[in-house]
């Protein structure tokens, strides 16, 4: 029982993660309609903030979203007014392969940098405690920090969006972009906004994984797949949606963990056998598929 | 015979640009008899390679408009059945090649019948996520040999085995590979003019004009899709026999996926000579940048840092790709 828990608890602390990683993806597709690909290594980027943040100053790694929130909105913006811009002229091909353009530039620039090595953060304060939930479920510090931390910048990103003027604006033009310039909304300025809140969150998102996830230049594309999949699950351009889906792609990881649990309590030989800890992420890009061929418009999408 | 006779009419192309085709295929014929590196043999059989990919790609991506990012996946079965078949049971490459074919094309039709629910985004992310899960299942898949992959040993075979297209020398690699490279461009070109080549470049324009004159736009995808699918899997056979060394991550990796179809929307996406212009400037840019910079400097991924700089200004500057800015200059001509 106590391993069923364990892993519901870790699938469920996971995704909050996830869903601060996929934020920035559903705002950017609601906003114009661009997938980006590059997500992924801008997480990878904030990875490496983190862990130069903390080798740099010296202070604790919780100290390092700060950092990480600021050079991931100068990140978003840098792209978009440098490059993304110009993509938008081009058809839905072009805008595709740009964007894979960005990840390998920015993927192969951190491995020119900082070499292909793992590198990790093992010091701070929340290192080697826990939490003891009683039944043998303990979860570690670090996980609870970075889960907690998320979803309060989560909500925050939420409630700019939904309260202020500024993140009203944004809304109005993902809802209609030619009414929103009749409304003397700048649109060009919305997608630069779009693009600076979705940097930030994303890597703000990798600020909060280094703790407890090594970095290396390669780990963008993982989560890249990770954030469609949960916008897919949420629907393309939905907030509260890729909030649920991201929980639910959390627990669609803790599956062989589920698996093991029901393996030792049924005692079965076969399952025994199946090596699930190799298909971790396999369930993550069929529920993508399966999603997209049932319900493409996903559980909350409003835009298809 | 109409076939036939459509395979080989170049007759709507310019004049100089059949001159430019000559002189090219000219080269390509004497290539090896010319003074070269083995690496720069090496390159010519990899431009040949993606050329071919690139053709593939080409009917469903640039003349049909479906920006296919899985086509890695074919390349895998392809290659997976010939190395398994030689291996393990000793099969002939003209054997285990249109059996590759035949495995590939029926699972494009499993997965192309619902893939081709989806358009644009949706279509592209999906092809993506087919692919990484088939991936995984091969790296897991002892019969294939796992993540380890497997090795096709040369010496078991003759220094020139034209049953199971084991050799020493690279110079009977590029022949073959000509010989298919040449059968693509007359497929490519019968498909230009066929009854599907038409239908899919009017889906491309306007899928609903195409269903209004009464296209079956789902069925004329999949028919492509399966096209495209067996042009990749016959080079997956042949990159098993040449490279003799297949792994996941080589063969099934998102970076083929995204390469075949860089390569083709660089040089033109949507036109005969497109890929084969594409292939021409990447591959010997991409392996000869490696060389110099990689591995020579000492510079990791530099290679690819410019490489990705070339994608970025293509998309963002031309995203029609080298044939569309000759068409261009073209047009402001006349």
């Amino acid at each position: 029982m106590d391993i069923l828990i364990s892993s519901l608890v870790a699938g469920l602390l996971i995704g909050s993660v996830f869903a601060l990683v996929a934020l920035g993806l559903t705002i950017i597709f609601g906003v114009m309609d661009i997938v980006n690909f590059a997500h992924g290594e801008f997480l990878m980027i904030g990875m490496y903030t983190g862990i130069l943040t903390v080798q740099v100053t010296g202070l604790d790694p919780l100290f390092s979203l700060p950092v990480a929130l600021a050079v991931g909105f100068a990140l978003g913006l840098l792209c978009y007014v440098g490059f993304v811009k110009y993509l938008l002229r081009g058809p839905m091909v072009a805008q595709l392969l740009g964007t894979f353009g960005l990840m390998l530039f920015l993927r192969n620039l951190v491995l020119l940098i900082f070499g292909s090595e793992d590198r990790g953060i093992h010091t701070g304060i929340l290192v080697g405690k826990s939490l003891d939930l009683g039944m043998g479920v303990i979860i570690p510090a670090t996980k609870l920090a970075a889960a907690v931390l998320s979803v309060l910048s989560f909500v925050a990103v939420y409630v700019f969006i939904h309260k202020t003027k500024l993140g009203k604006a944004l809304q109005a033009t993902a809802l209609n972009r030619q009414a929103a310039r009749y409304m003397g909304i700048p649109a060009e300025r919305m997608n630069a906004l779009a693009w600076g809140i979705g940097g930030a969150t994303v890597t703000a998102a990798g600020a909060l994984l280094v703790n407890f996830w090594s970095a290396s230049p390669y780990v963008g594309l993982l989560f890249t797949m990770i954030a469609f999949a949960i916008v897919a699950l949420g629907g393309f351009g939905s907030i509260p949606g890729a909030f649920f889906a991201a929980l639910v792609v959390g627990l669609i990881t803790e599956i062989p963990g589920i698996w093991d649990f029901f393996t030792y309590t049924f005692d079965n030989d076969w399952m025994a056998d199946v090596p699930m800890n190799s298909f971790k992420y396999t369930g993550v890009y069929l529920t993508y598929f399966i999603i997209m061929v049932v319900r493409p418009r996903g559980l909350f999408g409003w835009k298809l | 015979m109409e076939v036939v006779r459509n395979a080989f009419d170049f007759s709507d192309f310019p004049k100089t640009d059949l001159l430019v085709v000559g002189c090219g295929l000219l080269f390509l014929l004497f290539f090896p008899l010319l003074p070269h590196s083995t690496f720069a043999m090496a390159t010519m059989i990899q431009f040949l390679m993606f050329s071919l990919y690139g053709m593939g790609w080409n009917t469903i991506g640039g003349y049909g408009g479906q920006v296919d990012l899985g086509k890695a996946q074919y390349v895998g079965i392809g290659a997976y059945t010939t190395a398994v078949m030689l291996i393990r049971w000793d099969v002939p490459f003209w054997v285990s090649m249109p059996a590759g074919v035949m495995f590939s094309v029926t699972w494009s039709f499993i997965i192309g019948y619902p893939l081709f629910r989806l358009t644009g985004h949706y279509f592209a992310i999906a092809t993506i996520a087919t692919s990484l899960v088939l991936k995984d299942v091969f790296e897991v898949w002892d019969f294939v040999g796992a993540a380890r992959g497997l090795e096709i040993l040369a010496t078991k075979y003759d220094a020139v085995d034209f049953t199971h297209l084991i050799f020493e020398n690279d110079n009977y690699y590029y022949y073959i590979l000509l010989a298919f490279f040449l059968l693509g461009i007359l497929i490519i070109n019968w498909f230009r003019h066929s009854r599907l080549g038409y239908q899919l470049r009017c889906i491309k324009d306007n899928e609903l004009i195409a269903q209004s004159l009464g296209i079956d736009v789902h069925k004329s995808k999949v028919k492509t899709y399966a096209l495209a699918t067996a042009f990749v899997s016959v080079v997956g056979s042949f990159h098993a026999c040449y490279i003799k060394n297949i792994e996941p991550e080589d063969t099934m990796s998102l970076d083929l996926s995204i390469l075949i179809a860089l390569m083709a929307m660089l040089g033109g996406a949507g036109s005969l000579w497109g890929p084969i212009i594409g292939a021409g400037i990447l591959i010997p840019l991409k392996s000869y940048l490696k060389e110099w910079l990689g591995a020579s400097a000492g510079l990791v991924g530099i290679d690819l840092i410019l490489y990705a700089l070339i994608i970025m200004v293509v998309s963002a500057v031309e995203p029609r790709g080298v044939w569309g800015l000759i068409e261009k200059i073209r047009a402001r001509r006349t």
